[in-house]
């Protein structure tokens, strides 16, 4: 069986291939469809992208490290090396290197491709065929899962979402008298996550189970980022002090509320990981610091030590930012303000929403109107 | 954690959008009718490795689906010109992982297209070739998916010095194949000296 013999020149590792040649720049691209940066003509798909990076066009100044720590920028890198034997123009080395993940290399490639390096340009492409038949099936199936998670992702954290109230009420219900409102008020609130139909997700069962194990493991679950499940942790804990309090009534709705918006959006974090650019990094955090003085002028404002009793009006609409994920951030960061800047900032504030109730036992309370 | 969108590559510049004032559909759009009316095979080229990249990010699914370029792909498969049928191949290996993207070219009978494939001298065509027939493997089509002479095609890639190639076909055996299936096709092979032409380099 000698089928292979002479169908491929640059089949052994180390010769060259055919989509490693730098294509020409299409120069006849109609105005609209012209790009940031020129590029070739070519049609990428999972088959010519790898976690396998060739770097033509460095030059032979001994930079290897320097070059490797360029690269380590974008992603860890497993595996890095020389290839003395692939053809090189003169004066110039190619090297692999081998990154942990996929998306690390893609990043990578797309920096550093054409950039200029110690004097020479870097030609920066894919090297799949270096791939183990096991490292390209990985490769295959991780786009598989990939797309399952982003065309299922809507319907399963539909679902999450109303085992989360499930499971939230259930938690609840039976404590102190308060808790009636409370339930009610949570039912009311929770009417728009009802809608989807829970028979169509496969992780329905799951889901279900997470529901119905102890409180911690659903913590767990349903979070995925560590930071998360802290700021949660401290809610609960929050939140189960509260319910202690005999004058709690509101206080209870209060926090099961935020306790129960915190979950939700958790929930619906874990449901789709998102690439946040940088840009929307350093906004975002722009937005977090404005945000935060906002809430120290408020507390200013409403400065007084009297201690509101009664059902709270609801609270005005938060600011839609036209996002899903985006409105999820805010008002995790929004609650996270309501906790941290209040008692510290203004600690006079006896305030609704700090800890601060009990140890201030002498200021009269008058009901809200 | 899994690969995230892929940036960049599939979303149009903002020059792109403020040259024209368009949202994503309309872009898409723009795109088919240039397709559809232009007479140079350059921009058609040109205009399909676009479209063929924008399938890569499964949020342009709907809109794909609602201007029927997954129709577009299949057409194009066979036409004679090599890199349009490279283009449209790789278009549909970027989105037929979507189930409905995936009955949509299983009703259309796209399997059979794709086979055809398998046997062109472009190795970017074959390579997706292989990948998108793994990934249209349903209980339902895997038996035209794994038929005979497909499965010795793919004992022959196997055996390729090209390293995707071989990879690619050594987990379609392994993976998508009976062993029964892969014994069957190796006596076969055994008595024909020919097979289907490996693809060039």
């Amino acid at each position: 069986m000698a089928a292979a013999s002479g169908d491929s020149e640059g089949g052994e590792v180390g010769g060259v291939y055919q989509h490693h040649a730098q294509r020409a720049v299409c120069a006849s691209r109609a105005k609209y469809r012209e790009g940031r940066r020129p590029r070739a003509v070519k049609v990428y798909t999972i088959n010519l992208e790898s976690r396998y990076l060739l770097i033509q066009g460095v030059p032979a100044l001994g930079v290897m490290k320097e070059l490797v720590e360029l690269f380590a920028l974008y992603g860890t890198i497993e595996e890095y090396n020389p290839l003395d034997d692939y053809p090189a123009e003169e004066f110039t080395e190619v090297y692999l290197i081998k990154f942990q993940k996929i998306q690390s290399a893609r990043v990578a490639k797309r920096k550093l491709d054409e950039r200029s390096f110690f004097g020479s340009l870097l030609h920066v492409c894919y090297a799949p065929e270096f791939e183990t038949v096991q490292e390209t099936r990985e490769k295959l199936q991780d786009r598989r899962k990939y797309i399952a998670k982003v065309t299922n992702c809507r319907d399963q954290f539909q679902v999450k979402k109303q085992n989360l109230n499930a499971y939230f009420q259930k938690t609840f219900q039976p404590d102190a008298p308060g808790f009636h409102t409370s339930e009610v008020a949570t039912n009311n609130w929770n009417l728009p996550a009802h809608i989807c139909d829970p028979g169509q997700s496969p992780c329905y069962k799951l889901s279900l189970n997470n529901a119905a194990s102890a409180s911690e493991e659903c913590y767990q679950n349903t979070l995925s980022a560590p930071q998360y499940a802290s700021d949660c942790a401290e809610t609960s804990a929050y939140c189960s002090q509260r319910t202690l309090m005999p004058q709690s009534a509101q206080h209870g709705i209060q926090s099961i509320l935020a306790h129960h918006n915190l979950q939700r959006e958790l929930a619906s974090d874990s449901g789709v990981s998102r690439f946040m650019p940088r840009t929307t990094q350093l906004q975002e955090r722009k937005r977090r610091r404005e945000e935060g003085n906002k809430f120290a002028l408020i507390g200013k404002d409403t400065d007084n030590t009297e201690i509101m009793i009664g059902p709270r009006l609801p609270e005005p609409p938060k600011i839609d930012m036209d996002d899903e994920s985006l409105n999820t951030s805010a008002s995790l960061i929004r609650n996270k303000l309501k906790e941290v800047t209040l008692p510290v900032q203004v600690p006079e504030l006896s305030g609704e929403m700090s800890l601060n109730i009990p140890t201030k036992p002498t200021v009269k309370q008058r009901r809200r109107i | 954690m899994l690969a995230m969108p892929y940036p960049e590559r599939s979303i149009m510049s903002q020059k792109q959008q403020d040259l024209l004032g368009l949202g994503r559909l309309e872009y898409l759009q723009a795109l088919v009718t240039e397709f559809q009316v232009t007479e140079s095979s350059e921009a058609k080229e040109q205009v399909l490795a676009n479209l063929a990249n924008f399938a890569y990010d499964p949020k342009n699914y709907d809109y794909l689906r609602q201007l029927k370029v997954l129709d577009l792909f299949l057409d194009m498969l066979t036409e004679d010109n090599d890199t349009l049928v490279e283009f449209a191949l790789g278009g549909l290996c970027n989105l037929c992982l979507d189930k409905v993207n995936k009955d949509y070219i299983l009703e259309a009978d796209g399997v059979a297209a794709v086979i055809n494939c398998l046997s062109c001298s472009n190795e970017e065509t074959v390579v997706s070739a292989v990948t998108t027939l793994m990934y249209l493997t349903t209980p339902q089509s895997r038996q035209q998916i794994t038929a005979l002479p497909v499965v010795e095609c793919m004992l022959r890639f196997s055996l390729s010095a090209n390293r995707r190639l071989s990879n690619l076909a050594t987990i379609f055996l392994e993976d998508y194949c009976s062993p029964l299936q892969v014994e069957e096709a190796r006596n076969l092979t055994k008595h024909t000296a020919l097979g289907i032409p490996l693809p060039k380099n």
